[in-house]
């Protein structure tokens, strides 16, 4: 055993020297041979309008790059970063691959991915930057170095139905704006028609923590600060204590977790604090039975909102200079005016470009068709960035935390002793 | 039929018979020769993983080449057991063992012997349709269920709404989760089970229970003192199997339906070491929670043969 | 013992003689009762799928037992979303395939375990019998990276090959070729017969039904396993049907229409199967215990 250990010391030594250098080396400054680059992504991997958009942009991008094939890699989302790690083990080195933003650090740090920084020539990366938002090349960036490029991605916004409103009282035309606001519409639907009030999708098995972290930090919380767990105090607890608050009053309901988008859809549910990327398929299922309409998420009183980020960046994974410049290729295609046009309009994400919002050659012509947009672009400026965890135990880290929020929120026990044992308990997994 | 499933994983004490003596120590390869396809799969597939899992059960690494392993000795195990949710999981994997009894040999007995003079057609019917959910795909079921059990617009929430009785979270209430879970474990087997049961009832011999009813014994006693008796190699056959595959059979409707929540609730000790190593990446836990998954039951197989062999009643 | 179910199934019990028959007819009554109950129970909720599938969207939610106007939209986005038509054809080569290896490995490891006393042979059984008892869920990364060295992603052998052999084909098998008559094969030994010829033209005639209950059995679970596909699929064309289901259950929530569907068409083969060969699915089942 102590043999074997020795061994993997020097062999781990042995990979960090040359991955060093690899490091250091740029990408080639063209495909000038054809080269295979494959492309895991997790829209591919469920039958929506985002896989058939993702299919359309792919094979787009490789009719203007005709020495570029692009393989693509359907991976559920809650699997993909196991898929990309145990190919990665297998040997099979992914190219590009699109990851969430709860796994950045580890992505950066123990993934391997290349900061573009250190891939692409200064002018050129700069080049494509421009007129992005900066809020938004902020998401992907670990130390100050960019190694996701922001690809589908949304903030949180209150999803209504404006004939439960109706039903109980409530004026649609005034949606909550405030967190005491939603705590007495959600407690008049409850009442006054049997439905639920008010839920967020923050606790479901695929929602990570942007959801959570969006209400936490609008309170001025943080989830941590450095390497110190911070969820449980201060104004995040408080945030969490008003969440628990509001399910013993009934204006937060009990539902399934991982479907509260079916108790939306279903015309069971009063308010839905959500992704945007949910718009189409709830605009769908509401239509010919309840009117559904969208609002800003709500505040704490007079502070200003801190919607954070869900969705996902693009990392570049090569380890070779033809295939990092394909896969380079291959992210620029992907974030730049033309496919955030279709990632909005197709996907439902958000454009990390705002001057084509009402640029007619891309979005001016659809935003005016679907107002419903406006909430979420008008909070993109300000947007934070989701705080992912550092560490070889941050999935563990994460994972006692939510368990933390979900105790706390929906459990028997006193809610700030739950959350801070929970703190307490995930603190040692924490690097020191 | 029965009790030969039920001797199944012990090997044979002796045999009655004799073997061929003709070259037995020249020709000592070819039972090898035989032996080498499922003997090979078995090695290559599960064993050697098997034996790689019990090595990295004293590391701690995440799986990734460029990263290293850090030898820890056994403080996974103790890590393990010492954390609250793996005595969550344990207790829970007892729960769902014991929670399928009902559904698996006590029900399924009951069923077979109050039901042992149906003859005919309808018998025929009853037991093709009862048998049906054993061979439904297990994701299959679990989405059936998703989709019966939704408090909101699930078909069974309606009902109890309809009847005026509160909706239940069956998925989603930590007191019913669980529970939830068993059922639909046990309603795969249900059906398998009494039918299992009526056959050895049906082959006991008529002319004891005439006998007996010669004798003047009542139903209830004809039940206690022959029918179970000789029922006994099946009511051990389906309790060891519930107990050594109880809680395994329950990880699909986890991994599918609740994910091990609400609050932990539904957990167990396979369902833990799948998250180890696929949600967390911490392959020293998950290996040492599979060694110790592996283990506890192997030591339970055991055990049980043995009470097998020595409470085995033959009908002959 | 072989053919207690034939005698189930025809069970003319005589017990109730000397019964008064009023008590008869309600005991027959509630006999009756209760399994009816239990049918409705294991059927209902399959009923239950295939009628939601036949709803369309806006009428998805509704609880009427059977749809107002069936539609078949929830098919049609099925198979224009996934190629289902290819899927269920490669799940059933590798059921197939898979259920054919079962038979030929374990008849030979039984074979060998039966025949020949050699050395280790109880270790050798006891290996194979304890490999039931490994958690899939302990040996699933390690085989992933071993089927990708060995260039068995996103390959129907990739599904396959590991599920070459299992405990049970052996164990059932050697059950069954245990109670085998010695007489005629040392008559065949006799007469100068071979191994080889032994096994395949005296064993294997004579184990025709439990050869088919295995079968049947490994088809059935071969067809319905999830998890290693899961893990190894890379591209939709080269899956099975299961896995064609998940794509259904997005991160924007289920759709449930073609959820419904889908898993229609994924359980519909083996459905057809139990439709024709119920007798024998059945037997099967019961005669290995549980997989």
């Amino acid at each position: 055993m102590l043999k074997n250990f020795a061994g993997s010391i020097a062999l781990a030594g042995a990979i960090a020297t040359l991955s060093a250098t690899a490091l250091h080396a740029q990408m080639a400054a063209k495909v000038d041979k054809p080269v295979t680059i494959t492309f895991y992504n997790y829209n591919l991997a469920s039958a929506s309008a985002g896989a058939d958009a993702t299919r359309d942009l792919i094979r787009e991008f490789m009719a203007l790059n005709p020495n570029i094939t692009v393989k693509g890699v359907p991976v559920p989302s809650n699997e993909i970063l196991s898929r990309v790690q145990a190919d990665m083990a297998a040997g099979q080195q992914p190219d590009v691959a699109q990851l969430v933003f709860r796994d950045l650090i580890y992505i950066a740090n123990d993934l391997g991915a290349n900061a573009l920084e250190d891939m692409v020539p200064k002018q050129e990366l700069a080049a494509h930057f421009t007129g992005m938002i900066p809020q938004g090349l902020e998401l992907g960036k670990v130390d100050g170095k960019t190694y996701g490029l922001a690809y589908t991605f949304s903030t949180p916004i209150l999803y209504y139905n404006a004939d439960l409103f109706r039903q109980a009282g409530l004026d649609p035309d005034k949606p909550p704006r405030t967190w005491a606001e939603v705590k007495s519409a959600g407690e008049a639907i409850r009442q006054k028609t049997g439905k639920h009030g008010f839920f967020p999708g923050a606790y479901g098995p695929v929602d990570g923590t942007f959801v959570y972290q969006a209400i936490a930090m609008s309170n001025g919380g943080q989830v941590r600060n450095g390497n110190k767990l911070t969820f449980a105090d201060g104004e995040g607890m408080e945030a969490v204590s008003m969440l628990r608050e509001m399910v013993d009053s009934g204006a937060h309901a009990r539902i399934d977790v991982a479907s509260p988008g079916d108790t939306m859809a279903s015309g069971n549910l009063g308010m839905f604090l959500y992704t945007s990327a949910l718009q189409s398929s709830l605009l769908k299922s509401a239509e010919g039975k309840f009117e559904l309409r969208v609002a800003a998420m709500p505040a704490f009183g007079e502070k200003a909102t801190r919607p954070t980020n869900s969705g996902s960046a693009l990392f570049v994974l090569s380890q070779d200079p033809q295939k990092q410049r394909a896969s380079y290729e291959l992210l620029k295609f992907l974030t730049d005016r033309h496919a955030y046009t279709i990632i909005t309009t197709k996907i439902g994400y958000l454009p990390l470009r705002l001057d084509i919002v009402d640029d007619p050659n891309y979005l001016a012509g659809w935003v005016a068709e679907h107002p419903m947009i406006r909430p979420n672009l008008e909070q993109l400026n300000r947007l934070t960035a989701n705080v992912a965890f550092p560490g070889p135990n941050y999935r563990q880290v994460e994972k006692m935390m939510m368990d933390g929020v979900r105790e706390a929120i929906f459990g028997k026990g006193d809610a700030v002793k739950t959350l801070q044992t929970a703190q307490t308990d995930a603190q040692r997994l924490m690097p020191r | 039929m029965t009790d030969t499933t039920a001797g199944t994983l012990a090997f044979p004490r002796d045999r009655a018979r004799p073997r061929s003596t003709s070259g037995r120590w020249h020709k000592l390869s070819t039972p090898w020769i035989y032996l080498a396809p499922a003997l090979l799969t078995l090695i290559v597939w599960v064993y050697a993983p098997l034996l790689e899992a019990f090595q990295l059960s004293f590391y701690r690494w995440n799986m990734l080449p460029s990263s290293p392993k850090r030898f820890v000795g056994l403080d996974n195990y103790i890590d393990l057991l010492t954390l609250p949710e793996m005595h969550i999981a344990l207790g829970n994997t007892a729960i769902y063992i014991l929670g399928l009894f009902p559904m698996s040999v006590l029900l399924p007995l009951a069923i077979a012997i109050f039901t042992q003079n149906l003859a005919g057609r309808a018998r025929t019917v009853y037991r093709t349709l009862i048998f049906v959910p054993m061979i439904i795909a297990p994701v299959v079921a679990a989405i059936i269920w998703r989709w019966v059990l939704n408090e909101d617009h699930g078909l069974l929430n309606e009902a109890l709404s309809g009847l005026g009785l509160t909706r239940i979270g069956f998925l989603i209430d930590p007191d019913y989760a669980l529970g939830t879970l068993i059922w639909i474990t046990g309603w795969k087997l249900i059906g398998f089970s009494t039918l299992l049961f009526s056959a050895a009832n049906g082959s006991i011999n008529p002319s004891y229970v005439e006998a007996a009813r010669m004798d003047g014994a009542t139903p209830w006693q004809i039940t206690r003192d022959i029918r179970i008796p000789l029922l006994s190699p099946t009511i051990l056959l389906l309790s060891m199997m519930t107990i050594l595959f109880g809680a395994q059979w329950s990880f699909t409707y986890i991994n599918v339906l609740t994910g091990g929540g609400p609050l932990k609730s539904t957990t167990n000790i396979f369902y833990l070491l799948w998250d180890y190593g696929f949600g967390s990446h911490s392959v020293g836990w998950s290996s040492a929670a599979g060694m110790i998954a592996f283990a506890g039951f192997t030591i339970i197989a055991l055990a049980c043969l043995r009470l097998m062999k020595r409470h085995t009643v033959y009908d002959n | 013992m072989t053919t207690s179910l034939e005698m189930t199934l025809a069970a003319p019990a005589s017990s109730t003689r000397h019964a008064n028959p009023a008590s008869v007819k309600w005991g027959r009554l509630l006999v009756h009762a209760t399994m009816v109950l239990l049918c409705v129970i294991a059927v209902f909720p399959i009923y239950w799928m295939v009628a939601s599938s036949f709803k369309a969207e806006n009428e998805i939610f509704s609880l009427d037992l059977w749809p107002q106007s069936p539609s078949l939209d929830n098919y049609r986005f099925v198979l224009n979303q996934i190629p289902m038509l290819r899927m269920l054809a490669n799940t059933t080569i590798v059921a197939g395939v898979t259920a054919a290896l079962h038979v030929v490995t374990g008849l030979f490891a039984a074979y060998a375990l039966v025949r020949w006393r050699f050395p280790f042979a109880r270790v050798v059984y006891g290996l194979i019998a304890l490999s039931w008892l490994v958690p899939f869920q302990v040996t699933m990364i390690p085989n992933y990276v071993l089927a990708s060295k060995l260039g068995l992603l996103d390959t129907l052998a990739g599904l396959i090959i590991p599920h070459a052999a299992a405990a049970f084909a052996v164990l059932m098998l050697f059950q069954a070729m245990k109670s085998f008559p010695t007489e005629i094969i040392e008559a065949a030994r006799m007469d100068g017969a071979g191994h080889w010829r032994i096994l395949w033209d005296i064993i294997t005639p004579n184990l025709r039904a439990s050869l088919a209950s295995l079968a049947i059995l490994a088809f059935i679970s071969a067809w319905n396993e999830y998890f290693w596909p899961l893990l190894l699929s890379r591209s939709i064309e080269n899956s099975v049907v299961q896995i064609g289901l998940q794509m259904f259950m997005t991160q924007e929530g289920n759709l449930w229409g073609p959820l419904m569907a889908a898993s229609t068409l994924a359980s519909l083969p083996i459905l057809l199967v139990y439709g024709v060969l119920q007798r024998q699915v059945i037997e099967s089942f019961m005669k290995s215990g549980l997989r």
